[in-house]
């Protein structure tokens, strides 16, 4: 069976190639074992706060829809430390938000390591998006 | 606390309906959030989003361990679909809510009409996959593809994004796709599998299996782009947010447990029942 492709011919049963053929190349295994992991404990972790800072609210009879805080940075320590639910909240909804961006972080690194250096920038320039959303954001609030 | 644990019941229903379905929770969990608990839209789709985050980044850890997702095509186009999703999330918050409103009362109305019309195919995939294998083994590869390519860097790059058995085509297409998946998830709470798994699947030539993964793996950042706009700009209210992302994720745990127990036949038309109306329910909503 052969297929017509702009990027060129596919030839997937008789291997008839006319130029060069080479083989895609392979995921390096050590990587997506790690950036799996790391999604998964960055999951659980977050889900793991939420339940806390859920678990505090229905201790101190928060309303599920009665205003949470605005997000405060300087505020989450003390939060924290006095085991206020918004704490363990935010916290938990910045470490759902940063899981993602750790994912992309650490494919840099496993990219960059194995001098893959097209996958290294596009991951650079992921995360150039990611740091765009934050200073847009925080623009726009001012 | 019964709105708490309501919210935590509604966050399950919609998780569990999603995995059941092959969608994410995404789609019910913001008309349910406006419609039933009477929270802004806005705020109803930053909730969403970090829903979607949270069982996004469980399937695609599974995915990956698996071998399913192809990291480097999901990388490159998340690139796109972050970019979508900046300018989504920006937007977001200048559109009157109404435009809003009758956008997800399009969207409503166009899964239901995909899903009436797939109703003897089974779903793609679950959202998230049971990590002791109820989504099954990987696809077994078909022949490996000899690859006649070119000498440009470009034709070496898509090589890379290629795998085992299928070759990358349409880049440019899939980057327009991805672009609109991002735009379309920052500003209705959704991952925008909707539309990134129909393109790579139909349009860049990944097999099915592998799309869905890839799909899933590019939720994670494609919603974090614009959740984080929403949560500095107060478009995410934590009291909210904790207990339904805590029932979506328990609803869709179980969901991919049970896949493969449940007559989807029905269930499937409850849900094309509930999104037509909710579809009536929101456009009702924008023009009143």
């Amino acid at each position: 069976m052969t297929a017509s492709t702009p990027g060129g011919l596919l030839n997937s049963a008789t291997g008839a190639g006319p130029t060069s053929t080479i083989p895609p190349a392979p995921e390096p295994p050590g990587l997506e074992q790690s950036i799996a992991r790391l999604l998964t404990i960055g999951t659980y972790l977050s889900i793991g706060l939420l339940a806390i800072g859920f678990g505090l609210m229905l201790a101190q009879g928060v309303g599920p829809l009665s205003g949470g805080p605005a997000f405060d940075l300087a505020r989450l320590p003390g939060d924290l430390a006095a085991l206020r639910p918004e704490g363990f909240l935010w916290l938990g909804l910045v470490a759902v938000v940063a899981t993602p961006a750790a994912r992309v972080a650490a494919s840099l690194v496993g990219y960059a390591h194995r001098g893959e250096r097209e996958m290294a920038v596009v991951a650079t320039l992921i995360l150039l998006v990611i740091a765009v959303s934050v200073v847009a954001a925080r623009a726009l609030e001012g | 606390m019964i709105e708490s644990l309501l919210l935590v019941g509604s966050g399950i229903g919609a998780g569990l309906f999603g995995s059941l379905l092959g969608l994410g929770g995404g789609i019910l969990i913001v008309p349910l959030l406006t419609l039933a608990f009477g929270l802004p839209l806005l705020e109803s789709v930053g909730v969403s989003l970090i829903c979607v985050i949270v069982t996004s980044g469980a399937a695609a850890g599974v995915y990956l361990e698996r071998r399913v997702a192809n990291l480097r095509l999901g990388m490159t186009l998340e690139l796109f679909t972050a970019c979508g999703a900046l300018v989504g999330g920006l937007i977001a918050f200048l559109l009157p809510e109404r435009i809003l409103e009758l956008a997800f009362t399009i969207l409503l109305v166009y899964v239901a009409a995909t899903m009436i019309r797939r109703r003897d195919a089974p779903p793609a995939a679950s959202p998230v996959p049971d990590a002791a294998g109820a989504a099954g083994p990987a696809a077994p590869a078909s022949p490996a593809p000899q690859l006649v390519v070119g000498r440009s860097r470009v034709r070496d790059f898509l090589d890379r994004l290629s795998g085992p058995g299928y070759r990358i085509r349409n880049l440019g297409w899939g980057v327009i796709g991805s672009l609109g998946a991002g735009v379309a998830s920052a500003l209705l709470g959704i991952g925008g599998g909707l539309i990134k798994v129909p393109v790579l699947h139909v349009v860049m030539g990944v097999p099915l299996r592998v799309a869905t993964a890839t799909s899933n793996l590019m939720i994670g950042i494609t919603a974090s782009a614009s959740a984080i706009i929403y949560l500095l700009r107060g478009g995410i209210d934590p009291y909210a947010a904790a207990p339904t992302a805590i029932g979506v994720f328990i609803g869709a745990s179980v969901g991919s447990r049970i896949a493969a127990r449940v007559h989807l036949g029905l269930l499937r038309g409850l849900f094309v029942a509930i999104l037509l109306y909710t579809a009536l329910q929101m456009l009702l909503r924008a023009i009143a």
